[in-house]
């Protein structure tokens, strides 16, 4: 444990953007150096939402800018905190505990990662994507982004062809295709280009089409809800591939203090109920108990 | 003791020396290492550390959700989830750095004879103080179904007396008639010190599924929102022991120097963190200089002498 000391920071983060986009759906920017420097794909924050509301909420970490040492997010309205937060103007200040949590892990191994994320579970896939696309001699991704709320980016028709999708299947995240990444959306929505059913639903096809030997370089990456990760994990153990999860639970400390964020997780010495906040996010999902 | 040897913040609680009446509490900061992740969190800014409940056999605690927010409060049902005494001692207590604090255990149990063997357990380890927590309102047998009865609390203390000789913390619980009562029961078993309150018990309700938030049902309440009450048991209970020189570990919803100093004149020697940390972190310089500071204004030389200074109104 010792070694685990100072990991984490605590800044006070000037807001620097602030925009709402449909689906009561926000995008944040804030001036944050340390998290920015130390933040890894799947690493969150716990951020105080007003002086009001003293309980941070938990924040996947979208993309970081270490030159600028500013940090994105995208949230989503739910409740009280997510409420009160989106309430501050550009240039006020929020309390940041971060970067915590254990990251996604890359394997070379698995040059071809499946990465899905649904509703406010995109943004570690965003965050995921950027560092594949740094060591694009290594991978080549598929990213699935499912949402039934309009994107909270403005989707347009993908340059890159992905092989035994079906027709019209062309709506992609403009800032991946800028990073040479491709992707493709899904909603039951009827939104334009978009594949008209689950995530799992197209990743299926996507692996239908693959040759057995590409299936084995395939790993799949899910941050999303929990149905729709239950569903992901099922794929995953259908087609018997490796599995990151990201988990939510409602978070007191953040910092593995009160376990109160606990999931159950199947180890080799039985059942456990892991913290979601300094064990997690990232789980293995073939060993996540879903109930 | 020559008093001038010692700093104004230091204490003498039962025979152990805090160098702060800043006491960390028990299922807050897990097994006292969990805080020192964050940059400029030291333990050396607590007294002690109180650690997360521990009972005989590993327990896996309840199911999601343990928490919710509540207007300045928190609900938790955790129910104890811990990996059992003998793990506790044998792998967690041999990393713990005992040059920056103090580390207290919190026992608990279903049963007087678990109470005791957890007790026995501690005595044979570092451990600098033992806290007993009969007030727990997260498990079905045992917890607070021990605090509430004042002749139950007493003879789980007499028992774990029995077989220790490190300080003795009985934490109570404010979820029965007349605390006072109780403490002066334990105090009749030997209880050493205590610390007042553990969590109020209280529900929260999803109207739309119109179904308790908490997976327990229920839980216990902590945090500012419960200071008031904690105040007046700490009051309460500091009647019964001031005469024996019994010392008060005051907690329940501190979050600043000020909510310190209260509880301190009400009656505590030491006062506990918990919650606070889940909102500031770094809170623990900040009350430690506050109570300096107001000492200074008052030309007090040692925290001790700020302990019971109330003065009731005619
Ligand atoms: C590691 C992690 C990363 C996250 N990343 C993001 C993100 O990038 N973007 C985003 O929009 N949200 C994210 N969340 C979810 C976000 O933390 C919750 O939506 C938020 O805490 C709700 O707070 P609130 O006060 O608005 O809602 P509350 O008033 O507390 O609750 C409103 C509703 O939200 C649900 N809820 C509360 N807390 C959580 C939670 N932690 N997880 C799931 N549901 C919850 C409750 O069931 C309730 O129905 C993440 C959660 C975790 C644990
Ligand atoms: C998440 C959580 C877990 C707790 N677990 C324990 C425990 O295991 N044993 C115990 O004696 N008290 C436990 N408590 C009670 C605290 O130690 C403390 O007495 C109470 O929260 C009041 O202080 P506070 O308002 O400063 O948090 C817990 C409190 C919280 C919030
Ligand atoms: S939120 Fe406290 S242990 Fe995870």
């Amino acid at each position: 444990m010792l070694n685990q000391r100072n990991s984490i920071h605590i800044e006070e983060a000037e807001i620097i953007t602030h925009q709402p986009f449909a689906g009561k759906q926000f995008y944040l920017q804030v001036k944050s150096p340390q998290i920015a420097t130390l933040a890894t794909p799947g690493s969150f924050v716990q951020l105080r939402c007003a002086a009001s509301l003293p309980l941070r909420r938990p924040l996947s970490i979208m993309k970081t800018h270490p030159d600028g040492g500013t940090v994105d997010f995208i949230y989503k309205v739910v409740g009280k905190g997510t409420q009160l937060l989106s309430q501050q103007n550009t240039g006020s200040t929020l309390s940041l505990l971060g970067p915590i949590g254990q990251p996604f892990t890359l394997d070379p191994k698995f040059s071809l990662p499946l990465l899905i994320g649904g509703g406010v579970g995109i943004p570690p896939m965003v965050f995921l994507s950027d560092q594949l696309r740094k060591q694009s001699k290594h991978y080549n991704p598929l990213v699935i982004m499912g949402s039934e709320v309009p994107f909270p980016f403005t989707p347009a028709p993908s340059q890159y062809i992905v092989p035994g999708l079906p027709d019209g299947v062309i709506a992609a995240m403009p800032l991946l295709e800028d990073w040479g990444i491709t992707s493709r959306l899904t909603t039951l929505q009827g939104y334009p280009g978009c594949f008209e059913g689950y995530v799992t639903d197209l990743a299926k096809t996507w692996l239908d089409n693959l040759t057995s030997e590409q299936q084995q370089k395939v790993a799949i990456f899910a941050c999303g809800p929990h149905p729709m990760l239950a569903a992901v994990n099922n794929l995953a153990k259908a087609y018997q591939l490796p599995i990151q999860i990201s988990l939510e639970e409602f978070m007191a400390c953040g910092v593995g203090g009160c376990a109160g964020c606990t999931v159950p997780i199947q180890t080799p010495q039985g059942l456990a109920m892991k913290r979601v906040c300094v064990d997690g996010p990232v789980f293995n999902g073939h060993d996540v108990v879903f109930s | 003791m020559n008093s001038k040897k010692i700093k104004p913040l230091e204490l003498n609680f039962c025979g152990i020396k805090f160098d702060s009446p800043l006491v960390l509490l028990s299922g807050c900061v897990g097994f006292g290492e969990e805080y020192t992740r964050i940059k400029g969190f030291s333990n050396t800014d607590a007294g002690a550390i109180c650690l997360k409940g521990t009972t005989l056999e590993p327990r896996l605690g309840n199911p999601a959700h343990r928490l919710c927010e509540t207007p300045m409060g928190l609900i938790n049902a955790i129910g104890l989830q811990n990996p059992g005494a003998a793990y506790v001692i044998e792998q967690i207590l041999p990393a713990l750095d005992f040059s920056e604090t103090r580390f207290i255990a919190n026992v608990s149990g279903s049963t007087l004879e678990e109470y005791v063997q957890v007790t026995r357990l501690f005595d044979d380890s570092p451990i600098d103080a033992i806290e007993i927590n009969i007030s727990c309102p997260n498990v079905k047998e045992g917890g607070v179904v021990f605090g509430n009865d004042p002749e139950m609390s007493a003879r789980v203390v007499a028992a774990c007396r029995a077989v220790t000789n490190k300080p003795l913390i009985t934490k109570l619980s404010p979820n029965q008639t007349n605390i006072a009562d109780n403490a002066q029961r334990c105090i009749e078993a030997g209880s050493d010190a205590f610390a007042v309150i553990n969590t109020l018990m209280g529900m929260a309700i999803d109207v739309e599924k119109r179904q308790p938030i908490i997976g327990n049902n229920q839980g216990g309440l902590s945090g500012p929102a419960i200071k008031p009450v904690a105040l007046l048991k700490v009051h309460q209970v500091y009647q019964v022991c001031k005469a024996h020189n019994i010392p008060i570990i005051g907690q329940g919803g501190i979050s600043t120097a000020e909510d310190a100093l209260e509880f301190l004149i009400a009656g505590a020697s030491a006062v506990g963190v918990g919650t606070a940390l889940f909102y500031e972190p770094l809170i623990l310089p900040e009350i430690n200089n506050g109570i300096k500071n107001y000492m200074q204004r008052h030309g007090i030389d040692h925290v001790a002498q700020l302990t019971g200074t109330l003065s009731l109104n005619d």
